[in-house]
C-alpha cells in the first residue's frame, strides 16, 4: 500500500559542500600560478576563448554553490506568479473598405 | 598572437585590500543587478581605476564579469517566471545596433574635442538621462506608494499597444502585444546608453515599463537577458585584444554571483513598485555624483577656471557619492526583503514535498 506523507524540504548541505569545494578548486587553480595564467589569458586572438570559457565554468560551479548556500541559510524565493495585467488588443483593421454605393431613383 | 593594444598595459599586483574591495563591491553590485536588472558596473570601473588598473583593462574585466552575472541572474529569475525571453532577444538585437551607433558618436567626439570632450559628453549624458528618466521613475514609484494601488500601465504604452502596425509581436510572459516598430527605439536607446555610460539598463528598464508596457518585475528580469547578450559580445571583443584581467574578473564574480542570486530572490519578497523605488533612487544619486565630475572636464577644455585642489575634492566626492548610490540601493533592497519576509512568515506554509513509501 502506498502512503503519502509530508516532510519539510531538506537543506542542500551536501550539494553546497561539493560545489563549494569545486569552486574553491577552480579559484585555487586560477590563482596558484596567477602570473602565468594572466600571461596566457591576455595573449589575445584565439586565446580569447580561455577567459570566456573560464567565466562560464566558474559561473556554473560558483552559481550552483551560491544558490544552494542561500537555500541552506533558509533564504529562498516565495513562490508567486507575477501579476498579470489585462491585455490590450490592438484595434483591428477593417477587412474590407466600405464600397461606395450608388442609388438611382427613376 | 601578439596584440599591439597590449603594449604598455600594466596589470596591477593584488593586495588583500584590493581583493576585499572588489569582492564587496561585486557582491553589492550583484545584489542591485539581480533586483533591478542593472547596476554595479558604474562603480566597479572607476573603482578599479582608482586601484591603478588601466581604463581599458578595467572596462574589459568589468564587462567579462557582467555577462556571467547577468546569465545567472536571468536564469534564476526565469525560474520564477519573470523573464520574457522573446522581449529580451528583440531588445538585444536592436540594442546591438545602438551600441555601434554609440561607439561611432564617441569616436567622432574624441576626434573633434579629445579625451576631455569625450569625458564631458559621457558625464553630461549621465546627468541628463539619469535626472530626467530617474526622476520620472522615482516620481512614478512615489505616486504608486502614495495611492496604495498596484502598478498601472502607462498611458503611452496603452496607446502604442492599440496601434496595429505590422509586424505585431505577442510577448507571452509580459502579457502584451505591441508592434515591433515600438520596441526597436527602446532597444536602440539601451544600446546607445550602454556604449556611452556602460549602464544600458537605466534606459532599457524604464523603456520597457513606460513605452512597451511591461511590469517593473518583468522589465528588470528581461534586462538581464539583454545585459548577458550584449556583455558576451563585448567581452569576446575585449578578450581578443587581451585586455581581460581574469584575476579581477574572478574576484568580482565571487562576490557578484552571491549577490545577484540574493537580489533575484529578493524580487519575490517585495511589492513590484520597489524595483522602481530602488532604480529611481540610484539613478538620482548617480546623477549627482556625475554632476560633480563636470567642472573637471570643463576646466580641461578651458571653459572654466578652477583650482587643482578643488578638482581633487570634487573627484573624491564624486566617487564616494557613486559608492553611496550602490550602498543606498542595497540597503533599500535588504530592508524591503526583510520586511517582505517578515510579512510572509505567519501566512507562509512550509514547502511540502510528497513521498511514497511501501508499508
Amino acid at each position: 500500500m502506498a502512503a503519502t506523507h509530508s516532510t519539510t524540504k531538506k537543506k542542500p548541505v551536501a550539494k553546497t559542500i561539493v560545489f563549494g569545494a569545486v569552486t574553491a578548486a577552480l579559484y585555487a587553480a586560477a590563482f596558484w600560478n596567477g602570473d602565468y595564467i594572466l600571461q596566457l589569458f591576455t595573449k589575445g586572438g584565439y586565446y580569447a576563448a580561455l577567459p570566456i570559457a573560464t567565466v562560464f565554468v566558474v559561473s556554473f560551479a560558483h552559481g550552483t554553490f551560491a544558490s544552494n548556500l542561500w537555500s541552506m541559510l533558509g533564504i529562498e524565493a516565495i513562490t508567486k506568479q507575477p501579476a498579470k495585467r489585462p491585455e490590450v488588443r490592438p484595434v483591428p483593421r477593417p477587412a474590407q473598405r466600405p464600397r461606395p454605393r450608388v442609388r438611382l431613383s427613376v | 598572437m601578439h596584440d599591439l593594444a597590449l603594449e604598455g598595459v600594466k596589470f596591477i599586483d593584488l593586495t588583500w585590500m584590493n581583493i576585499g574591495f572588489l569582492f564587496v563591491v561585486g557582491f553589492i553590485g550583484g545584489l542591485v543587478s539581480g533586483f533591478i536588472g542593472s547596476g554595479g558596473a558604474f562603480v566597479l570601473t572607476p573603482g578599479m581605476m582608482s586601484l591603478g588598473v588601466p581604463a581599458a583593462v578595467a572596462v574589459a574585466s568589468n564587462m567579462c564579469h557582467k555577462f556571467p552575472k547577468a546569465m545567472v541572474g536571468a536564469y534564476k529569475r526565469f525560474k520564477y517566471g519573470q523573464v520574457d525571453l522573446k522581449l529580451g532577444l528583440v531588445m538585444a538585437a536592436s540594442a546591438t545596433v545602438g551600441v555601434q551607433a554609440g561607439i561611432k558618436i564617441q569616436e567622432m567626439i574624441l576626434e573633434k574635442w579629445g579625451e576631455a570632450g569625450s569625458n564631458l559628453y559621457v558625464s553630461l549624458s549621465f546627468v541628463t538621462v539619469l535626472i530626467i528618466v530617474g526622476g520620472y521613475v522615482f516620481y512614478d514609484a512615489w505616486k504608486t506608494l502614495k495611492s496604495g494601488a498596484g502598478e498601472q500601465v502607462s498611458s503611452l504604452a496603452l496607446r502604442l499597444q492599440k496601434i496595429n502596425l505590422p509586424p505585431m509581436i505577442h510577448f507571452k510572459t509580459a502579457g502584451l502585444t505591441i508592434s515591433l516598430w515600438f520596441t526597436i527605439p527602446v532597444g536602440f536607446a539601451t544600446g546607445l546608453l550602454a556604449a556611452t555610460i556602460a549602464v544600458g539598463g537605466f534606459i532599457g528598464v524604464p523603456g520597457m515599463i513606460y513605452v512597451v508596457g511591461a511590469t517593473g518585475l518583468i522589465s528588470s528580469a528581461t534586462e538581464l537577458v539583454i545585459a548577458f547578450l550584449m556583455g558576451l559580445g563585448g567581452s569576446v571583443k575585449w578578450a581578443i585584444h587581451g585586455m581581460v584581467d581574469i584575476r579581477l574578473t574572478l574576484i568580482i564574480l565571487a562576490g557578484s554571483l552571491l549577490g545577484v542570486q540574493l537580489g533575484a530572490i529578493g524580487t519575490t519578497y517585495v511589492k513590484e513598485h520597489m524595483i522602481k523605488v530602488v532604480m529611481g533612487t540610484i539613478m538620482i544619486v548617480v546623477a549627482v555624483s556625475r554632476a560633480l565630475a563636470v567642472p573637471k572636464y570643463l576646466e580641461e577644455l578651458d571653459l572654466l577656471s578652477i583650482s587643482k585642489s578643488t578638482i581633487s575634492y570634487l573627484d573624491l566626492a564624486s566617487f564616494l557619492i557613486m559608492c553611496l548610490a550602490l550602498a543606498v540601493g542595497a540597503v533599500i533592497i535588504l530592508g524591503a526583503m526583510w520586511k517582505g519576509r517578515r510579512a510572509a512568515e505567519p501566512h507562509a506554509a512550509p514547502i511540502v514535498t510528497e513521498s511514497y513509501e511501501h508499508v
